[in-house]
């Protein structure tokens, strides 16, 4: 139940001459859902993004210090980003669904990755993530049409599902609730629950009502920082740090 | 004191619930005077107010609830904010039980009004309740101030009290033996006593409050309870 999933040792991460992240060390846990909190720009996005190397993309981007999944150098020569990203799925804090149809969206990680044998499975498979990102009633007599004409909320919906698809061990979400409505939060956040049964998930949030819902265990980022890492419920009741307490009650810090 | 809130409203929700925490401990302090001076006195009339003001305790009681459970729904405090809702909640109800115990104290003042006085003791046990009653005012000073130092102190003082009530517990036996007579008013003194040191430990219940709205820990049972009249006529005790 307690092992850890993936371990962060001094990690620093630069955009050109921008310090975005300083000294990151945490060790984040299978099985359980982590959040991340803290004001905006204080480097949440930047960390998940090391965790799935979505940070090679960015040009002028650099990250130093080691991250471990499984015990694995993640940034290792030999590890194959394409193959990493499979098994650390992402949900982008924009959605960001593919010019294409609602039902290509969700197969296309099952076929590049082979897990379904044939039609009837693939249906089975994206039917099943429609369902688990509470978006199967408003999509399945609209499979054909395009993602992208789908209302904001649908489409954040549209990339869970897309990313619960291809069954990822670590899931990364980024602020997966920002445009939904209460039900379909609820239902995301349910879902997430359920997730964690099999999957180690780590989720950024605005919302500290959603962090202490859903997470397990919560970090507070500020400034670069990684102020305070605890179980979820000493944060909310009893944050050590004097930042954390004025962040998670609204105080003028 | 902690800085700020960005929503000054929730600033103000705080402020007002600690203003009524305030208004009732006020009320209780009087309420422990007053009574215990009724009592010296055989003061009837002061007795009477005692009782009828009751009433405005317990309704600040259910005030102070409703306005946390409110707070609770509509901010969803966490950290500091939500220890100090919970407790705002746990005082209000040691001021309110602290406030019957007054209003017991006064009705049985009635009653002894009417017998004749037993040795020093009203006057002991009006020193008993003064005390309980600074430690009343220091404890709320040391909420306000959220000052952990004051709330230890308060909670050392207890076992003063607990001491005074066993030398009264002990005096009302040899009244009680001397001359049976004695047994009614000598019983109303005790139960009079007793729930004057009652009052100490919902005293100490509220020290323990403002030492865990501050570090978030309730502190350990370790103040040995010095109340040993359980075990007075135990055979070879
Ligand atoms: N692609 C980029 N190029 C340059 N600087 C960047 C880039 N992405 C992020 N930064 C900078 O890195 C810092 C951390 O940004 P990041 O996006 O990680 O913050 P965040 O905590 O996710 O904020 P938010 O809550 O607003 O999403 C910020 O100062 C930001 O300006
Ligand atoms: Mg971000």
């Amino acid at each position: 139940m307690d092992e850890i999933k993936i371990s962060a040792q001094d990690v620093n991460v630069f955009y050109g001459e921008t310090h975005a992240l300083q000294d990151v060390n945490v060790k984040i846990r299978d099985n359980t859902v982590t959040a991340f909190i803290g004001p905006s720009g204080c480097g949440k996005s930047t960390f998940l993004r090391c965790i799935n190397r979505m940070n090679d993309t960015i040009e002028i981007c650099r990250v130093k210090g080691d991250i471990l999944i499984d015990a694995e150098d993640i940034y290792d020569r030999q590890v194959d980003p394409v193959q990493l990203r499979a098994k650390v799925g992402m949900v982008f804090q924009k959605p960001n669904p593919f010019p294409k149809s609602i039902y290509d969206n969700v197969a296309y990680g099952p076929r590049i990755h082979g897990l379904a044998r044939n039609k009837p499975e693939l249906d089975e498979i994206v039917e099943k993530s429609l369902r688990r990102a509470a978006l199967w009633d408003e999509a399945k007599d609209r499979l054909g049409q395009p993602g992208t004409g789908l209302s904001g909320g649908q489409q954040q919906r549209l990339c869970i599902a897309r990313a619960v698809a291809t069954a990822p061990e670590v899931l990364l979400m980024d602020e997966p609730c920002s445009a939904l409505d209460p039900i379909a939060t609820a239902q995301i956040e349910e879902l997430i629950d359920e997730l964690r049964q099999n999957y180690c998930v780590v989720i950024v949030t605005h919302s500290m009502q959603q962090a202490a819902r859903v997470s397990q265990h919560t970090a507070f980022f500020h400034l670069g920082h990684l102020v305070e890492y605890g179980e979820t419920g000493q944060i909310f009741t009893n944050p050590q740090d004097k930042r954390t307490e004025s962040y998670i009650t609204g105080r003028i810090g | 004191m902690q800085d700020l809130h960005i929503a000054s409203a929730f600033d103000r929700d705080l402020e007002d619930i600690t203003a009524l925490i305030m208004k009732m401990g006020g009320l209780v302090e009087s309420a422990i005077l007053n009574s215990a001076n009724s009592l010296v006195d055989r003061d009837v009339e002061l007795a009477a107010k005692v009782r009828a003001g009751d009433k405005a305790i317990d309704a600040l009681e259910i005030q102070i609830n409703e306005e946390a459970a409110r707070l609770i729904a509509l901010r969803a405090p966490v950290g500091g904010d939500l220890r100090t809702v919970l407790s705002v909640m746990k005082i209000s109800h040691n001021l309110e039980r602290c406030g019957d115990y007054c209003k017991n104290l006064a009705k049985r003042t009635t009653v002894l009004a009417e017998m004749p006085p037993i040795g020093g003791s009203s006057n002991a046990i009006r020193r008993m309740a003064r005390e309980v009653e600074r430690m009343l005012k220091d404890v709320l000073d040391a909420y306000i101030q959220r000052d952990t130092e004051l709330a230890a102190d308060v909670r050392a003082r207890d076992t003063e009290i607990d001491q005074m009530y066993n030398a009264l517990f002990r005096e009302f036996l040899t009244h009680m033996m001397e001359d049976p007579r004695n047994i009614t008013a000598c019983m109303h003194l005790h139960f009079i006593a007793k729930n004057i040191e009652r009052m100490g430990d919902h005293v100490t219940s509220i020290a323990e409050q403002v030492i865990y709205v501050v570090s978030g820990e309730i502190p350990d049972e370790d103040r040995r309870k010095l109340d040993r009249t359980s075990f007075v006529g135990k055979v070879g005790g």
